[in-house]
């Protein structure tokens, strides 16, 4: 195993611990400061379509129609299994229809 | 929490088969799922995952894709006052987002148990992990084939995650506006930057964005954000 991913895991590990600690050692200002708290409930969610965008863009038609699958299913049915059953079985029968 | 945990199965393997497509072996794949222990956020590290690894730009991804955590924490330590110091990173570690929901919802029944927090952490944690080295294995035995992988559509397991995931917090309409941010920053990002800093630009331009609406809307008394 090379030392740079070594290095990169404990790094990444550092880094969820941090998140998931910081507002467990946070909590005594979390509630005073506003800004920090409104700047937490926004975040993930961008984060998420930030990641989710790009691949999107450049992903083509089975891409799109995976995207829409996955949001349809998790809205409609509820849950992340449905939505990422669907999202990839989507993206397996376009390209079976022939979409990129 | 067997059935949580179960349910995080087809992720795992997705992760496994994307970490191997990535270059991770199977130990290495482990040691990443069972230390980090946050599926999504290593989702999001694959993306950046290139030689030399940007170490900066991962930490910054992995704690800005955990950050919701944050907010759990922040939920949790008001039924864990007394909780010794040495107790508590082993508390984070099992705060993730099924084993959260179950837990806080007992402890704010009076029904909260300390144990069943972190043994349910635990069995999600072990399930998580078997699930990615399963994904892994496979993806050098069965799943070697890229042309395989991609009929099958599991090369869009990764984005297919983000889209769920976004898909099950989308809040209604205080969440438009944020994501619209967040959504050209990260492209305008992709287009100016080299690698994947767009995910950091973006969640901390929509994020921003986000709190100065809602701060905004305070001040004006604007709608509630419902």
């Amino acid at each position: 195993m090379a030392a740079d991913t070594l290095i990169a895991i404990a790094v990444m590990a550092l880094a969820a611990l941090a998140a998931k600690g910081g507002g467990f050692v946070a909590m005594h200002w979390l509630g005073r400061h506003r800004f920090v708290s409104a700047w937490l409930r926004h975040a993930p969610g961008s984060v998420l379509v930030s990641a989710a965008v790009v691949p999107l863009v450049h992903g083509g038609g089975a891409y799109a129609a995976g995207a829409v699958a996955g949001v349809v299913a998790t809205r409609a049915v509820g849950g992340f299994t449905p939505g990422l059953f669907a999202a990839v079985g989507a993206v397996a029968l376009a390209r079976w229809a022939g979409l990129a | 929490m067997v059935l949580p945990g179960l349910a995080s199965l087809p992720f795992g393997i997705g992760f496994g088969v994307a970490a191997a497509q990535k270059g991770l072996n199977p130990f290495e794949t482990t040691l990443m799922s069972a230390s980090v222990m946050a599926g999504t956020s290593q989702m999001v590290a694959l993306d950046l995952w290139a030689r030399p690894l940007p170490l900066l730009a991962l930490a910054i991804t992995v704690f800005v894709a955990n950050l919701r955590y944050f907010v759990m924490g922040a939920a949790l330590q008001p039924h864990l006052p007394q909780l010794p110091w040495y107790q508590q990173p082993l508390v984070w570690y099992v705060t993730v987002d099924q084993n959260w929901a179950v837990n806080i919802a007992e402890y704010q029944r009076g029904r909260g148990d300390l144990g069943k927090f972190v043994g349910g952490g635990l069995t999600m944690a072990l399930i998580w992990t078997c699930s990615t080295i399963l994904g892994c294995i496979a993806a050098q035995g069965a799943l070697s084939d890229p042309a395989l992988v991609k009929r099958l559509g599991l090369d869009f397991v990764g984005v297919a995650v983000f889209v769920v995931v976004a898909a099950m917090l989308f809040r209604g309409r205080r969440d438009i506006a944020p994501w619209v941010v967040a959504i050209v920053a990260a492209l305008g990002a992709k287009w100016l930057l080299e690698g994947n800093w767009y995910i950091v630009v973006g969640g901390m331009a929509g994020g921003l964005f986000g709190a100065f609406q809602e701060l905004r809307r305070d001040v004006t008394g604007g709608y509630d954000g419902r």
